[in-house]
């Protein structure tokens, strides 16, 4: 049988060829448009946006000038900044007994599986869990007063207030720490630490010039990612304090109840402010995370 | 910048208190730091929830009952609200499994490149926290959708309406829980590669109704249980958006319950947990790897 | 006296011998390879050398001084790893100069010493570079280099090529080779491959389960190897029963065919069996040249391989491999001739086990 070549024009297309092949994803699309990116960009072109509907700078210059939204800024960056510490710390010191540290692998998944449950179980449950621990008539606020005739309320402990918040906030970020972190420690291959051995090299040498310079990317990146995650939690806030902390989504979300601000582009530009700082810390971890896989190619 | 610490200072402790290296032994000796490192972890997070579970045992003044739970089942608001988290949780979890397994697939199978733009639009949630997300759909849809400069109606205000609302509210659970659907499906369908079985199945004569049905989601099942059993956890926990919108979730309820009662919001905390305990239990189980978080609410 | 001593050496794991027996001299500048299949302890045995394993018996001497118990960071043994185990966070050159600057040589002299490995393995332009821009053939060079950096007294080498190609395989193992006459340094190398440790050492410890089977030279191992797994494991080999029909003469016979063989039958009694070795390149045509033994036999299968020929043939119930050289010009049998093969006493082996 001869084989023959039809011109261009006759060749049967596939239906979805060139530019046809987007229509697969059409939907998805649509979908973001409409509940993801619209409201965002409502969001942020309503901060540019005075009463009258006019372009203006004044929201975003209020942000800075305004004491109260600044403190919130600030207070919001405070609490995330150390249960990011914090929870990367402790996390990582978790992550290291079950992997290098060699503790017996049941001991992991366990610990695997709580963190997946810890992290999960943020929000209206977490707030009234703490306050049955440490509230006022809490579990360890009570044996406190049992076993030590010691009032911690007395002694200028409060959960409703920073460090309360800062407790719980832990509850999510040291699993998170450790989800994020057993695995990177895993990566340790365990030539590195023989051939360093074998070098000459003892255990704090190691660790101080091999095991922890592969880490830092990973610990940090985690850390940046705890800052965010804190940063933008509200829920939690919100059910145990009562609004009575003025972190920013609190202000945000009063916001969203009532114009309390007499100006709803102010409202816009806040949150616009939350997602830059969120942006910027996505960022950099995602930077750090490129440097981590780039070295252990 | 060089790779190492600047370890100068812990040369010269180190050799203020020089010890002999003890000759090699067996390298296992009891890892004394991880054990009290795991310790206190573990005290850390079961506290709390030991804190709940008591509390939630004093409903009786003076003896330990079950009282509380009892009374929480029989408030016929609790079932109401539970269940129409459910119905909510189910409906998500279909519309999601329907928008995100083709589009994964598609993108997969023949258009590479939109796997950049979506994996931003998947990772956008991270970046934009609920509130503001609540915030921005809020704005949006409380009011027509007009075309520009026109007064042609394209979508009447959603939160007037009760069926508007409830599309409001599956879209907005659909975007909080869209990361990790999206990463599972995706990852199950890498695992898998599903490029060589469709091709397998392609050329056994298989239409494409028959690949994704007896192929495809067959194969990405443990994906797909983790998509959902975390978009329901994220469902039934979610607080902000339910209360907005004015729904009768579980979220709500369980707030409101709070203010009023004691010992019941205690007894369903402490169901939550064990609900999301088994919820990632099963995860675990099945995809039989490292867990996956869902970050601060 | 030799410079590394291992004696009576044993490893336990869990109620069960990873290593037994095992006693070795390696004398100064030697390049000693332990060959064997995975799992017969041959990695243990250099990974005690080395110190990250204890010995359950016996002691490791170098040089006079025991070892033993000795911490594997004051060993001052050179190891160079399976997978390379390179720093990811380090240069090149940091990676190499990492021993030295463990020992706290001015930072003048590591980097003259860094310059000097570089040029040893020839990747002088390299210095900067992270491991993960270098192939994998670079990247074991570097591990080389780092590990002879710091002047070792011992090289431990574990399968450094496994990763490997094929081809550079070949050439990365002469260089390994050739550095390590040029610093007469001794060296233990560990593989699996015949042809590797066939081709670069000057002795080769042979071990299956724990146990040493043969050590020798490679000449020794190939031609006169003293036991059924040492035989089959190193070269292709013909291995079948024989029985013993005269032992002063040497005389065996399999399937009814006598055959001469060179060696010693004099434990032997009459209607012994016995296992006997025939390599297929000491087999050749009658009609080339005529030696003591000739049997006939009908040609099975030929396969060319390239710069030689294998020819399978059947000798009674027997299935031999004879192997010549490709010679374009030569005219070979067709399959399903009958022809006589040939091969001279000292080709049979007669093996104990």
């Amino acid at each position: 049988m001869a084989q023959t070549t039809l011109p261009a024009s006759q060749v049967k297309r596939p239906v979805f060829s060139g530019l046809g092949k987007w229509v697969g994803v059409l939907p998805f699309f649509l979908f973001a448009i409409l509940f993801l990116i619209l409201p965002s960009m409502r969001l942020f072109v309503g901060s540019f946006t005075d009463d009258h509907g006019q372009f203006t700078l004044n929201n975003v210059i209020q942000i800075f000038t305004q004491s109260s939204i600044l403190r919130a800024y600030v207070l919001s960056i405070e609490i995330s900044a150390v249960t990011a510490l914090g929870g990367g710390i402790i996390g990582f010191l978790l992550a290291y007994s079950v992997t290098v540290g060699g503790l017996p692998k049941p001991l992991r998944s366990i610990l695997v599986t709580f963190s997946g449950v810890a992290s999960n179980f943020a929000g209206v449950p977490l707030a009234f869990a703490f306050i049955a621990t440490l509230g006022r008539t809490g579990f360890i606020s009570v044996l406190f007063k049992n076993l030590f005739h010691w009032n911690i309320y007395d002694h200028g402990f409060n959960l409703y207030g920073f460090v309360g918040l800062s407790l719980t906030y832990m509850y999510f970020q040291f699993p998170l720490m450790v989800l994020i972190m057993a695995p990177a420690l895993d990566g340790l291959k365990r030539e590195w630490r023989e051939a360093a051995e074998n070098l000459g090299a003892n255990n704090m040498q190691y660790w101080l010039r091999v095991a922890m310079p592969i880490l830092l990317p990973s610990l940090l990146g985690s850390i940046i990612l705890l800052f965010g995650n804190a940063f933008g939690a509200y829920a939690t806030a919100y059910a145990l304090t009562g609004g009575a902390l003025p972190i920013i989504t609190i202000q945000i979300g009063a916001q969203i109840r009532g114009d309390v601000l007499h100006n709803p582009g102010l409202g816009y530009a806040m949150a616009m402010g939350m997602v830059f700082i969120m942006t910027i810390s996505l960022a950099g971890y995602s930077w750090l995370q490129g440097r981590t896989e780039r070295w252990l190619r | 910048m060089s790779e190492e610490l600047p370890y100068g200072w812990l040369q010269f402790a180190r050799n203020r208190f020089k010890r002999q290296q003890k000759p090699r032994g067996e390298k296992r000796k009891t890892p004394v730091w991880s054990w009290v490192w795991y310790i206190l972890g573990v005290l850390y997070f079961v506290l709390p929830l030991l804190a709940t579970f008591e509390f939630s045992l004093r409903m009786k003044r003076g003896v330990y009952s079950l009282a509380a739970y009892k009374a929480a089942f029989a408030d016929p608001a609790f079932l109401q609200a539970f269940g129409y988290s459910l119905t909510l949780a189910a409906i998500t979890i279909i519309v999601s499994i329907i928008l995100v397994v083709p589009t994964a697939y598609w993108i997969r199978l023949k258009l590479p490149q939109a796997r950049r733009p979506v994996e931003l639009i998947t990772l956008l949630p991270f970046v934009i926290p609920a509130i503001i997300l609540v915030f921005g759909l809020i704005r949006i849809y409380s009011s027509p959708i007009r075309l520009p400069f026109s007064s042609v109606v394209l979508i009447d205000a959603l939160t007037t309406s009760r069926y508007g609302t409830i599309i409001l509210i599956v879209a907005g659970y659909m975007v909080l829980g869209l990361p990790y659907m999206y990463r599972s499906v995706d990852t199950g369908m890498r695992t898998v590669d599903v490029r060589t079985l469709t091709e397998a199945a392609q050329s056994l004569g298989a239409n494409w109704f028959n690949i994704m049905v007896r192929v495809i989601l067959p194969n990405i099942r443990t994906a797909l249980l983790s998509g959902a059993l975390l978009t329901f956890a994220i469902v039934v926990g979610e607080v902000v958006l339910a209360s907005y919108l004015g729904v009768p979730a579980f979220g709500p309820y369980l707030f409101l319950l709070g203010q009023h009662r004691a010992f019941e919001p205690a007894a369903l905390t402490f169901i939550t947990f064990l609900l999301t305990w088994a919820a990632m239990g099963i995860i675990q189980l099945v995809s039989g790897g490292q867990g996956q978080v869902s970050g601060a609410h | 006296m030799a410079y590394l001593t291992l004696s009576n050496i044993s490893k336990q794991f869990a109620g069960t011998f990873a290593v037994q027996d095992f006693d070795l001299d390696v004398q100064q500048g030697e390049f000693v390879s332990f060959l064997g299949p995975s799992g017969c302890g041959k990695t243990t045995t250099l990974r005690m050398i080395a110190g990250f394993e204890v010995p359950s018996t016996g002691k490791v001497t170098i040089d006079g001084a025991d070892i033993t118990n000795k911490a594997p960071n004051q060993r001052n043994v050179g190891m160079v790893f399976q997978a390379y185990a390179l720093f990811p966070n380090m240069t090149v050159a940091q990676n190499i100069g990492f021993g030295l600057k463990l020992r706290k040589e001015p930072p003048a002299a590591i980097k003259e010493r860094v310059a000097e490995m570089l040029t040893l393995i020839h990747l002088e332009q390299k210095g900067n570079s992270y491991p993960y821009q270098l192939s994998g053939g670079q990247q074991q060079r570097v591990a080389l280099a780092r590990a002879l950096a710091i002047r070792p007294i011992v090289l431990l080498l574990d399968e450094p090529l496994s990763a490997l190609d094929a081809k550079i395989r070949v050439s990365l193992r002469a260089e390994i080779r050739a550095i390590q006459r040029k610093l007469g340094i001794t060296a233990i190398y560990v593989t699996h491959d015949q042809e590797e440790a066939l081709s670069i050492s000057d002795r080769i410890v042979v071990m299956l389960e724990g146990k040493i089977e043969q050590v020798g030279t490679p000449f020794e191992i190939y031609n006169f190897p003293q036991t059924t797994f040492v035989a089959s494991f190193v070269g292709t080999l013909n291995t079948t029963a024989a029985e013993v029909v005269d032992p002063a003469k040497g005389l065996l016979q399999i399937d009814g065919v006598q055959l001469q063989t060179a060696e010693n039958l004099e434990g032997n009694v009459k209607g012994d069996k016995v296992t006997i070795a025939i390599r297929p390149e000491r087999f050749n045509f009658l009609a080339t040249e005529k030696k003591a033994n000739v049997l006939d036999c009908k040609i099975e299968n030929i396969t060319f391989l390239g710069s030689v020929v294998r020819i399978q043939v059947l000798v009674g119930s027997n299935r031999f491999y004879m192997d010549t050289f490709n010679n374009p010009f030569l005219e070979l049998p067709k399959i399903g001739d009958k022809d006589q093969v040939t091969c001279s006493r000292e080709a049979v082996l007669v093996l104990k086990s």
